[in-house]
Protein backbone atom coordinates (compact mmCIF):
# COMPACT_ATOMS: atom_id res chain seq x y z
CA UNK A 1 0.00 0.00 0.00
CA UNK A 2 1.64 3.22 -1.10
CA UNK A 3 1.35 6.61 0.54
CA UNK A 4 -1.14 7.89 -1.99
CA UNK A 5 -3.48 5.00 -1.33
CA UNK A 6 -3.19 5.41 2.44
CA UNK A 7 -4.07 9.07 2.02
CA UNK A 8 -7.10 8.16 -0.11
CA UNK A 9 -8.38 5.69 2.49
CA UNK A 10 -7.72 8.19 5.28
CA UNK A 11 -9.75 10.75 3.36
CA UNK A 12 -12.60 8.28 3.00
CA UNK A 13 -12.43 7.48 6.71
CA UNK A 14 -12.58 11.18 7.51
CA UNK A 15 -15.62 11.71 5.33
CA UNK A 16 -17.36 8.71 6.89
CA UNK A 17 -16.49 9.92 10.37
CA UNK A 18 -17.81 13.41 9.72
CA UNK A 19 -21.07 12.02 8.31
CA UNK A 20 -21.34 9.68 11.27
CA UNK A 21 -20.70 12.38 13.88
CA UNK A 22 -22.94 15.00 12.29
CA UNK A 23 -25.73 12.48 11.94
CA UNK A 24 -25.47 11.57 15.61
CA UNK A 25 -26.42 15.17 16.42
CA UNK A 26 -29.67 15.01 14.46
CA UNK A 27 -32.84 14.27 16.39
CA UNK A 28 -34.28 10.79 15.82
CA UNK A 29 -36.65 10.57 12.85
CA UNK A 30 -39.02 7.97 14.28
CA UNK A 31 -39.44 6.79 17.88
CA UNK A 32 -37.93 3.37 17.21
CA UNK A 33 -34.47 2.74 18.67
CA UNK A 34 -31.88 2.04 15.99
CA UNK A 35 -33.59 3.79 13.09
CA UNK A 36 -31.30 6.33 11.46
CA UNK A 37 -30.17 7.44 8.05
CA UNK A 38 -26.80 5.73 8.20
CA UNK A 39 -25.05 8.28 5.99
CA UNK A 40 -21.67 6.66 6.62
CA UNK A 41 -23.01 3.75 4.58
CA UNK A 42 -22.44 5.88 1.47
CA UNK A 43 -18.73 5.66 2.09
CA UNK A 44 -18.82 1.91 2.77
CA UNK A 45 -20.69 1.18 -0.45
CA UNK A 46 -18.45 3.46 -2.45
CA UNK A 47 -15.26 2.02 -0.99
CA UNK A 48 -16.45 -1.53 -1.56
CA UNK A 49 -16.84 -0.95 -5.28
CA UNK A 50 -13.92 1.34 -5.78
CA UNK A 51 -11.27 -0.28 -3.60
CA UNK A 52 -12.52 -3.75 -2.66
CA UNK A 53 -13.33 -5.61 0.57
CA UNK A 54 -9.96 -5.34 2.30
CA UNK A 55 -9.65 -1.56 2.11
CA UNK A 56 -13.33 -1.17 2.95
CA UNK A 57 -12.84 -3.17 6.12
CA UNK A 58 -9.99 -0.87 7.15
CA UNK A 59 -12.10 2.24 6.56
CA UNK A 60 -15.08 0.68 8.30
CA UNK A 61 -13.17 -0.40 11.40
CA UNK A 62 -11.41 2.94 11.72
CA UNK A 63 -14.69 4.80 11.35
CA UNK A 64 -16.58 2.64 13.84
CA UNK A 65 -13.81 2.91 16.42
CA UNK A 66 -13.24 6.65 16.05
CA UNK A 67 -16.97 7.27 15.75
CA UNK A 68 -17.69 5.78 19.15
CA UNK A 69 -14.72 7.63 20.62
CA UNK A 70 -16.15 10.94 19.42
CA UNK A 71 -19.88 10.38 19.69
CA UNK A 72 -20.92 7.48 21.80
CA UNK A 73 -20.59 5.05 24.60
CA UNK A 74 -18.98 1.63 24.60
CA UNK A 75 -22.35 0.02 23.94
CA UNK A 76 -22.79 1.98 20.74
CA UNK A 77 -19.40 0.70 19.63
CA UNK A 78 -20.52 -2.93 19.73
CA UNK A 79 -23.77 -2.14 17.96
CA UNK A 80 -21.94 -0.28 15.20
CA UNK A 81 -19.23 -2.89 14.94
CA UNK A 82 -21.53 -5.88 14.61
CA UNK A 83 -23.86 -4.07 12.22
CA UNK A 84 -20.93 -2.81 10.17
CA UNK A 85 -19.26 -6.20 9.90
CA UNK A 86 -22.44 -7.95 8.80
CA UNK A 87 -23.04 -5.19 6.29
CA UNK A 88 -19.49 -5.66 5.00
CA UNK A 89 -19.88 -9.45 4.75
CA UNK A 90 -23.02 -9.37 2.60
CA UNK A 91 -21.54 -6.73 0.33
CA UNK A 92 -18.61 -8.92 -0.71
CA UNK A 93 -20.61 -11.32 -2.92
CA UNK A 94 -22.80 -8.47 -4.16
CA UNK A 95 -19.75 -6.77 -5.54
CA UNK A 96 -19.40 -9.51 -8.14
CA UNK A 97 -22.99 -9.70 -9.36
CA UNK A 98 -23.87 -6.01 -9.55
CA UNK A 99 -23.11 -3.56 -12.32
CA UNK A 100 -22.06 -0.03 -11.50
CA UNK A 101 -25.55 1.30 -12.19
CA UNK A 102 -26.92 -1.19 -9.67
CA UNK A 103 -24.62 -0.06 -6.90
CA UNK A 104 -27.58 1.18 -4.88
CA UNK A 105 -28.71 -2.44 -4.38
CA UNK A 106 -25.59 -2.86 -2.29
CA UNK A 107 -26.65 0.09 -0.14
CA UNK A 108 -30.10 -1.40 0.48
CA UNK A 109 -28.91 -4.90 1.35
CA UNK A 110 -26.01 -3.51 3.37
CA UNK A 111 -28.29 -1.28 5.42
CA UNK A 112 -30.72 -4.12 6.09
CA UNK A 113 -27.80 -6.35 7.13
CA UNK A 114 -26.50 -3.58 9.38
CA UNK A 115 -29.82 -3.34 11.19
CA UNK A 116 -30.08 -7.12 11.49
CA UNK A 117 -26.61 -7.15 13.01
CA UNK A 118 -27.69 -4.56 15.55
CA UNK A 119 -30.70 -6.63 16.54
CA UNK A 120 -28.42 -9.64 16.96
CA UNK A 121 -26.22 -7.71 19.40
CA UNK A 122 -29.36 -6.53 21.15
CA UNK A 123 -30.52 -10.14 21.47
CA UNK A 124 -27.18 -11.20 22.87
CA UNK A 125 -26.99 -8.33 25.34
CA UNK A 126 -30.53 -8.24 26.68
CA UNK A 127 -31.25 -11.98 26.35
CA UNK A 128 -34.86 -11.39 25.44
CA UNK A 129 -36.84 -12.10 22.30
CA UNK A 130 -38.84 -8.92 22.91
CA UNK A 131 -36.35 -6.97 20.79
CA UNK A 132 -37.37 -9.03 17.74
CA UNK A 133 -40.54 -6.94 17.63
CA UNK A 134 -38.38 -4.20 16.16
CA UNK A 135 -36.81 -6.42 13.48
CA UNK A 136 -39.32 -5.86 10.64
CA UNK A 137 -39.44 -2.12 11.33
CA UNK A 138 -35.66 -1.90 11.34
CA UNK A 139 -35.37 -3.93 8.14
CA UNK A 140 -37.94 -1.70 6.49
CA UNK A 141 -36.03 1.38 7.57
CA UNK A 142 -32.91 -0.30 6.18
CA UNK A 143 -34.55 -0.60 2.77
CA UNK A 144 -35.58 3.05 2.75
CA UNK A 145 -32.37 4.56 4.09
CA UNK A 146 -30.25 2.07 2.14
CA UNK A 147 -31.94 3.19 -1.05
CA UNK A 148 -31.00 6.75 -0.25
CA UNK A 149 -27.40 6.07 0.73
CA UNK A 150 -26.99 3.51 -2.06
CA UNK A 151 -28.14 5.97 -4.70
CA UNK A 152 -25.86 8.61 -3.21
CA UNK A 153 -22.96 6.17 -3.53
CA UNK A 154 -23.94 5.36 -7.11
CA UNK A 155 -23.78 9.02 -8.07
CA UNK A 156 -20.59 9.45 -6.08
CA UNK A 157 -18.88 6.61 -7.94
CA UNK A 158 -19.96 7.95 -11.30
CA UNK A 159 -18.87 11.48 -10.40
CA UNK A 160 -15.52 10.61 -8.86
CA UNK A 161 -14.55 7.96 -11.34
CA UNK A 162 -11.81 9.83 -13.13
CA UNK A 163 -11.12 12.43 -10.49
CA UNK A 164 -9.33 10.74 -7.63
CA UNK B 1 -26.37 -10.11 -13.96
CA UNK B 2 -29.73 -9.62 -12.30
CA UNK B 3 -31.88 -6.99 -13.95
CA UNK B 4 -32.46 -3.72 -12.14
CA UNK B 5 -36.20 -4.25 -12.46
CA UNK B 6 -35.92 -7.53 -10.56
CA UNK B 7 -34.17 -5.77 -7.70
CA UNK B 8 -36.77 -3.01 -7.60
CA UNK B 9 -39.63 -5.50 -7.50
CA UNK B 10 -37.83 -7.55 -4.86
CA UNK B 11 -37.25 -4.57 -2.58
CA UNK B 12 -40.74 -3.17 -3.10
CA UNK B 13 -42.28 -6.52 -2.17
CA UNK B 14 -40.02 -6.83 0.86
CA UNK B 15 -40.87 -3.28 1.94
CA UNK B 16 -44.61 -3.89 1.74
CA UNK B 17 -44.29 -7.17 3.61
CA UNK B 18 -42.07 -5.73 6.33
CA UNK B 19 -44.26 -2.65 6.62
CA UNK B 20 -47.34 -4.77 7.24
CA UNK B 21 -45.48 -7.00 9.66
CA UNK B 22 -43.99 -4.17 11.70
CA UNK B 23 -47.28 -2.31 11.79
CA UNK B 24 -48.91 -5.45 13.12
CA UNK B 25 -46.18 -6.11 15.69
CA UNK B 26 -45.84 -2.54 16.92
CA UNK B 27 -49.56 -1.87 17.19
CA UNK B 28 -50.03 -5.13 19.10
CA UNK B 29 -47.40 -3.99 21.56
CA UNK B 30 -49.55 -1.14 22.88
CA UNK B 31 -52.05 -3.74 24.11
CA UNK B 32 -49.67 -4.01 27.02
CA UNK B 33 -50.98 -0.72 28.44
CA UNK B 34 -52.93 -1.96 31.44
CA UNK B 35 -54.25 0.47 34.03
CA UNK B 36 -54.22 -0.68 37.62
CA UNK B 37 -56.49 0.77 40.25
CA UNK B 38 -54.68 0.38 43.55
CA UNK B 39 -56.37 1.03 46.86
CA UNK B 40 -54.35 0.93 50.04
CA UNK B 41 -51.59 -0.93 48.24
CA UNK B 42 -53.92 -3.61 46.84
CA UNK B 43 -54.74 -3.88 43.15
CA UNK B 44 -58.51 -3.87 43.09
CA UNK B 45 -59.02 -3.54 39.36
CA UNK B 46 -57.04 -3.97 36.14
CA UNK B 47 -58.21 -2.43 32.89
CA UNK B 48 -56.65 -3.11 29.49
CA UNK B 49 -57.05 0.36 28.00
CA UNK B 50 -56.53 -0.82 24.42
CA UNK B 51 -59.59 -3.05 24.68
CA UNK B 52 -61.91 -0.35 25.93
CA UNK B 53 -64.33 0.36 23.10
CA UNK B 54 -66.60 2.92 24.71
CA UNK B 55 -66.54 5.23 27.69
CA UNK B 56 -67.65 4.03 31.11
CA UNK B 57 -67.10 4.97 34.73
CA UNK B 58 -67.18 3.33 38.13
CA UNK B 59 -67.01 4.48 41.72
CA UNK B 60 -64.32 3.41 44.13
CA UNK B 61 -65.36 3.68 47.76
CA UNK B 62 -62.65 4.02 50.34
CA UNK B 63 -62.99 2.34 53.79
CA UNK B 64 -63.36 5.72 55.55
CA UNK B 65 -66.35 6.75 53.49
CA UNK B 66 -64.77 8.77 50.68
CA UNK B 67 -65.39 8.01 47.04
CA UNK B 68 -63.70 8.60 43.69
CA UNK B 69 -65.34 8.25 40.30
CA UNK B 70 -63.01 6.74 37.73
CA UNK B 71 -63.71 7.49 34.08
CA UNK B 72 -62.39 5.13 31.41
CA UNK B 73 -62.14 5.90 27.70
CA UNK B 74 -60.36 4.00 24.92
CA UNK B 75 -56.66 4.31 25.68
CA UNK B 76 -56.96 6.61 28.69
CA UNK B 77 -58.22 6.86 32.23
CA UNK B 78 -58.87 9.61 34.78
CA UNK B 79 -60.60 10.41 38.03
CA UNK B 80 -63.57 12.56 37.09
CA UNK B 81 -65.04 13.20 40.51
CA UNK B 82 -63.90 12.91 44.09
CA UNK B 83 -65.09 14.06 47.48
CA UNK B 84 -61.62 14.57 48.86
CA UNK B 85 -60.81 18.13 50.04
CA UNK B 86 -58.05 19.04 47.55
CA UNK B 87 -59.19 17.25 44.33
CA UNK B 88 -55.61 16.89 43.17
CA UNK B 89 -56.47 13.53 41.61
CA UNK B 90 -59.22 15.12 39.49
CA UNK B 91 -56.97 17.95 38.40
CA UNK B 92 -54.30 15.54 37.30
CA UNK B 93 -56.44 14.76 34.27
CA UNK B 94 -56.01 11.93 31.81
CA UNK B 95 -53.46 9.19 32.19
CA UNK B 96 -52.36 7.52 28.95
CA UNK B 97 -48.91 6.08 29.57
CA UNK B 98 -46.74 4.67 32.29
CA UNK B 99 -45.46 8.10 33.35
CA UNK B 100 -46.82 9.88 36.43
CA UNK B 101 -49.62 7.87 38.09
CA UNK B 102 -52.79 9.52 39.38
CA UNK B 103 -52.76 9.63 43.16
CA UNK B 104 -55.52 10.46 45.60
CA UNK B 105 -53.67 10.62 48.87
CA UNK B 106 -56.64 11.16 51.23
CA UNK B 107 -58.39 8.04 49.90
CA UNK B 108 -55.15 6.09 49.44
CA UNK B 109 -56.00 5.49 45.79
CA UNK B 110 -53.47 5.15 42.97
CA UNK B 111 -54.12 4.67 39.27
CA UNK B 112 -51.04 3.63 37.36
CA UNK B 113 -50.37 2.14 33.94
CA UNK B 114 -47.96 -0.71 33.71
CA UNK B 115 -46.35 -1.50 30.40
CA UNK B 116 -44.58 -4.85 30.22
CA UNK B 117 -42.43 -3.70 27.31
CA UNK B 118 -41.24 -0.53 29.01
CA UNK B 119 -38.39 -2.34 30.75
CA UNK B 120 -36.64 -3.26 27.52
CA UNK B 121 -37.51 0.08 25.95
CA UNK B 122 -35.77 2.15 28.56
CA UNK B 123 -32.57 0.11 28.22
CA UNK B 124 -32.91 -0.33 24.47
CA UNK B 125 -32.54 3.33 23.92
Amino acid sequence: MNAKHIARLALLTTVALILFTVEAQLPPLVPIPGVKLGLANIVTVYAMFRYGPRDTLLVLLARVFLGSVFAGAMMAFFFSLCGGLLCWLVMIPLRRILTEQQLWVCGVIGAVAHNVGQILVCLAVYQTAAVLVYLPALMLSGIVTGLFTGLAATFLLKWLKNRI
Amino acid sequence: MIKTRTWVILFAAAAVLLGALSWYLLSRRTEGAVAQVIQDGVVIREIDLSRVSREYSFVVESPDGGSNTVLVQPGRICISEADCPDKICVHQGWLTDESLPIVCLPHRLIIAIKDPASGTDAVGR
